[in-house]
């Protein structure tokens, strides 16, 4: 007995030897783009229209060699796109390149060093002829940390045929009351996610108000109230389409599509999205600027979009930076609206056929652009955001009046690394 | 035996069994048409509306799904092999050998089988981000040997305790070499019960999501529940119903064949690792 | 003569102590890479986060790192945020565990006294525990999509209360899944305890005329304690880390149905506060380990049957 189960034992022991060392070897190393001394990791989410595939293929046969990107495709969600991205930040990977940063993670990559500031030539480049609001969304602590790529916005989008003109100076609660007559719905994304924030900061902004100084003070004050009024307002009329609380952009997009609402607060995408519906419908669509808060005050409507950012663990950062120069030049800025509905951030692209071709509407959005007001520039955005998101959430279940002190209250201590 | 039940007790129990068959497979019913359907099909809230393999074709197109199967298979296999390997000698002393501490061993083995993932994810992304174990195979098995290893000691020391040992003495006795006595007596006795824990471990672990989900983040080593959350839609902002079914169903399909085929091994593997005989 | 037989006596007895120790080293050998493997990932990565915990640590300014003693957890624990989710978390187990018990004795009973039909019936209730619970959870949360469920079109469910679109609803759709999933497992844990009942007593009380209900309940349930205790304490301990299910059906732990684990993940992987996280982490695994103290001191459950002393 003694005999054969030592037996036994070496063989498996052996084997189990064998086997680590063999998987030891293999599966090491997650990197997913090329690799050496040219290879140019660019990632960002994957835009369905082919643009920014172009853009690459493009910088690639004009670099001749020098360098050779290669386009990364994160996922659709951004909150899933920032996940993968800052794990492999704070991992200190080396795979990435160039990043294809959402707007609002800026402040947060700049102050965990996990980016590089973009100085002298490069801070010309990426600051000249810019429109305003993406030009702030890459400035932190009087330094610049991304090139701005592409930019969006969301506008006001009716059925023209149903509800006739509405003008560009319309308020929150007119529009409200409008829909809730007809009867109609006034879709918009109030999920408990990112797109609340969107809707909540530019609620805040339209009425004069900040959430977070760009110090870091909270300044949550009674602009608070007043948006938790209308968001509220909105969830318990008429007027709030069914569903509101899980609704994100294309859940909106659906329902102006379906015709279960005639009001539609999204991005442009819906745009080119409603042939497909029918060119009836798309010629029926009128658009106008973001609703206001305050009737004296004119609109702030939100601002996405992407900055290029190059990872300060890049191991190429010279090429890496000619690379984006590249990519985010006036001519992809064109194609990437005209095949992807991405706004440009060049103010001088606006002037172009292509531009002015895919949208009928190019003037307003330009115009929305450059007012827009970005979301708060700090570190602990992504924190915040989320107590923003917490504290607003369901629209039909805010009690207005406590708000100021909850929001507060929260942004705060996400602001201090807590628990909110 | 027929004789003794009424027609009224057979539809009775022919209900019973109608329902929980119901039961167990309306949500594989459900995916199975959702990835049947085409984009714009995808919203009209009925089963099997569609009958298009669209979808499919788009998920094998798809590089990453691929991978991710590659990842899935490859890593719950090996770390079945290990578990297997470790559990077995420790399941045959236990099950063979006297020698105190057993009940030390087997609580110990329950009580990492009770373990919350979450408790460890973050020591584990902080330290295989310093060691360079992140997003690797080898990072993800050796989490994995925290719920695999004590299943497979229990399955394998449960199925172990069946055997009649006697009979390798036995053997022996007649003029086999021990290597002999093992070779032709004993492995075919534990064969059954090792292939039986083997299943249930595999499939164990092909359904982790918390430890793949944190701890990759490229092909390398994604695994399949984990890419499925991450699918991209056609859009910016569209939710990939028809993609995520289609993977889902792949990744479904072959397990359920395996779990027909083997389902009485299954059965008395839960069982018999549940209680003694 | 006598001495003799003393001597072999000693002699035998000798022997099998040498035996007995040989033996012991052999079965510490060879558990050895088993305990060893077992210590090291759960034992390691516990002590670690604990180290974790009592730091100010997050990847997103890590210069910042610094002792804080129990800062974190005193953050945790007076954060209302915690204490919503322990609810949660426990409204989710209390539920879905109680009818998973019922559920899952009636499919054992099933599958014990079926005069046919056994075989599809064992088939069927393991495709729930075969299924990747990711898919599970895909196919439950597309089932109540507002827009595309089919559960939508039923006439029980009205078009305005979409259950995914509110906390009760949600939490109610997560139980769901949850139950699908594990009730087969329960089954089965509770069908080998069934089987050890002897079938003679309810021979006996069928004679002395005693109906199936009373059978059930005088006979069955009390010899089957030992089991469902211990069924229950596995379950238990499952559900209080329920993950999958919440993460896919309402991702983020939205609209209230944030349980511990959720909160741990977007602290630690969604916020990378690492110090924040682990504490978060370490006061989970104190909770579960609270559950199982209290199941085996205060409820008596005994895991002898599992390791095959009884």
């Amino acid at each position: 007995m003694r005999r054969g189960s030592r037996g036994i034992r070496t063989g498996l022991t052996a084997a189990a030897v064998a086997g680590l060392a063999v998987l030891a070897g293999c599966g090491v190393g997650g990197g997913e783009g090329g690799s050496g001394r040219t290879a140019i990791n660019f990632y960002a989410f994957n835009e369905p229209g082919g643009s920014y595939d172009k853009a690459v293929e493009n910088c690639n046969k004009e670099a001749n060699g020098r360098y050779r990107i290669s386009y990364v495709k994160l996922p659709t969600d951004a909150n899933q796109q920032r996940e993968l991205v800052v794990r492999r930040l704070a991992a200190e990977d080396d795979d990435i390149d160039i990043i294809g940063m959402d707007v609002i993670w800026t402040a947060e990559f700049a102050a965990a060093e996990w980016i590089l500031p973009w100085e002298g030539e490069d801070e010309q480049a990426a600051t000249e002829g810019k429109l305003a609001g993406p030009r702030k969304t890459v400035e932190f602590e009087d330094k610049v940390w991304g090139l701005p790529f592409t930019s969006n916005t969301q506008l006001l989008w009716y059925r023209k045929n149903e509800v006739g003109n509405v003008p560009d100076n319309i308020t929150w609660d007119k529009l409200i009351d409008d829909a809730a007559q007809k009867p109609t719905g006034i879709e918009v994304q109030a999920a408990q996610y990112e797109g609340l924030t969107v809707l909540v900061n530019s609620l805040i902004a339209s009425a004069g108000g900040q959430i977070v100084t760009e110090a870091g003070d909270v300044k949550v004050d009674a602009t608070a109230t007043r948006a938790a009024e209308i968001l509220s307002k909105l969830g318990t009329s008429k007027a709030a389409p069914p569903g509101m609380a899980t609704n994100k952009e294309d859940e909106a997009r659906i329902g102006f599509e379906e015709e279960r609402s005639f009001y539609e607060i999204n991005y442009p995408f819906i745009y080119p999205s409603a042939e497909a519906v029918g060119k009836e419908f798309q010629d029926s669509i009128g658009w106008a600027r973001y609703p206001r808060t305050e009737a004296d005050q004119p609109s702030k409507p939100p601002l996405g979009g992407i900055n290029l950012g190059i990872s300060k663990y890049s191991e190429t950062p010279d090429l890496a930076f000619e690379a984006a120069k590249c990519m985010a030049s006036e001519e992809h800025q064109a194609i990437a609206a005209e095949l992807g509905g991405l706004p440009p951030t060049t103010e001088a692209v606006y002037e172009t056929k292509k531009v002015q071709d895919a949208y009928p509407f190019a003037d307003l959005l330009r115009e929305s652009i450059d007012e827009a007001a970005p979301r708060p520039v700090t570190p602990a955005y992504s924190d915040i955001s989320l107590a923003i998101q917490k504290t607003f959430h369901p629209p039909d279940g805010l009690s207005p009046g406590s708000i100021e002190s909850k929001l507060k209250d929260r942004i705060e201590r996400a602001g201090e690394g807590k628990i909110y | 035996m027929d004789g003794q039940h009424s027609a009224r007790e057979r539809v009775m129990w022919l209900i019973g069994i109608l329902v929980v068959i119901f039961y167990a497979l309306i949500p594989v019913v459900w995916i199975a048409s959702l990835s049947l359907k085409k984009p714009d099909q995808v919203g009209d809230r009925k089963f099997f509306s569609g009958f298009s393999f669209d979808n499919y074709d788009v998920i094998f197109s798809d590089d990453t799904f691929l991978a991710a199967l590659i990842n899935s298979l490859g890593i719950a296999a090996i770390a079945t092999l290990i578990s297997i390997v470790l559990a077995a000698m420790a399941a045959y002393a236990l099950s063979r050998l006297e020698f105190a501490g057993k009940a030390v061993i087997l609580s110990g083995a329950l009580a990492v089988a009770m373990f919350p993932p979450i408790s460890i994810v973050g020591s584990l992304f902080d330290m295989w981000r310093s060691i360079g174990l992140y997003d690797t195979w080898l990072g993800l098995i050796i989490p994995y040997m925290t719920f695999t290893l004590p299943l497979a000691i229990y399955t394998l020391s449960a199925f172990f305790r069946e055997i009649p040992w006697e009979l390798e003495q036995a053997a022996q006795v007649d003029g086999a070499t021990p290597f002999q006595a093992f070779r032709k007596v004993i492995v075919p006795l534990a064969a059954p019960g090792v292939f039986t824990a083997s299943i249930l471990v595999f499939i164990f672990a092909w359904n982790d999501f918390i430890f793949a989900n944190t701890l990759t983040s490229t092909d390398a080593a994604r695994t399949v529940p984990a890419a499925l959350a991450f699918f991209t839609g056609a859009s910016q902002f569209e939710q990939p119903i028809g993609a995520v079914a289609a993977a889902a169903v792949v990744v479904t399909v072959p397990i359920i064949i395996m779990v027909l085929i083997f389902q009485r091994r299954i059965v008395a593997g839960l069982t018999a690792g549940a209680v003694k005989g | 003569m006598e001495a003799a037989t003393a001597t072999q006596g000693t002699r035998r007895t000798g022997k099998k102590s040498d035996r007995a120790r040989s033996e012991r080293k052999l079965a510490w050998m060879l558990c050895a890479p088993a305990v060893i493997a077992m210590l090291i990932v759960t034992g390691y990565p516990i002590g670690y986060a604990f180290y974790l915990s009592l730091q100010k640590f997050d990847l997103r300014f890590p210069d910042d790192k610094e002792f804080v003693g129990f800062q974190n957890y005193a953050d945790v624990l007076t954060s209302s945020t915690w204490w919503s989710d322990v609810a949660v978390t426990a409204i989710i187990t209390v539920i879905s565990v109680s009818i998973e018990l019922v559920l899952g004795m009636a499919i054992a009973l099933v599958m014990h006294r079926a005069i046919f039909g056994r075989g599809p019936v064992r088939a069927a209730i393991l495709v729930p525990y075969g299924i990747v619970t990711v898919v599970a959870a895909f196919a439950w949360r597309y089932a109540f999509d507002p827009a595309s469920g089919f559960m939508q079109g039923l006439p029980l469910i009205s078009d305005t209360a979409a259950p995914l679109t509110n906390q009760t609803g949600s939490l109610i759709v997560i139980i769901l899944a949850e139950v699908w999933k594990t009730t087969p497992f329960m089954a089965l844990l509770l069908l080998a305890g069934l089987a050890l009942v002897p079938d003679e007593l309810h021979e006996a009380a069928k004679v002395d005329g005693a109906k199936a209900w009373q059978r059930f309940t005088r006979i069955t349930l009390p010899l089957m304690r030992p089991a469902i205790l211990v069924a229950l304490l596995f379950r238990t301990l499952d559900a209080f880390r329920i993950f999958d299910n919440v993460f896919i059906i309402q991702p983020g732990g939205a609209l209230g149905t944030e349980t511990v684990s959720i909160l741990g993940y977007n602290v630690l992987i969604n916020r990378v506060n690492l110090g924040l996280g682990s504490a978060i982490s370490i006061l989970i695994f104190l909770c579960v380990i609270l559950i199982a103290m209290f199941f085996v001191k205060v409820l008596g459950t005994s895991t002898a049957q599992q390791r095959g002393e009884v």
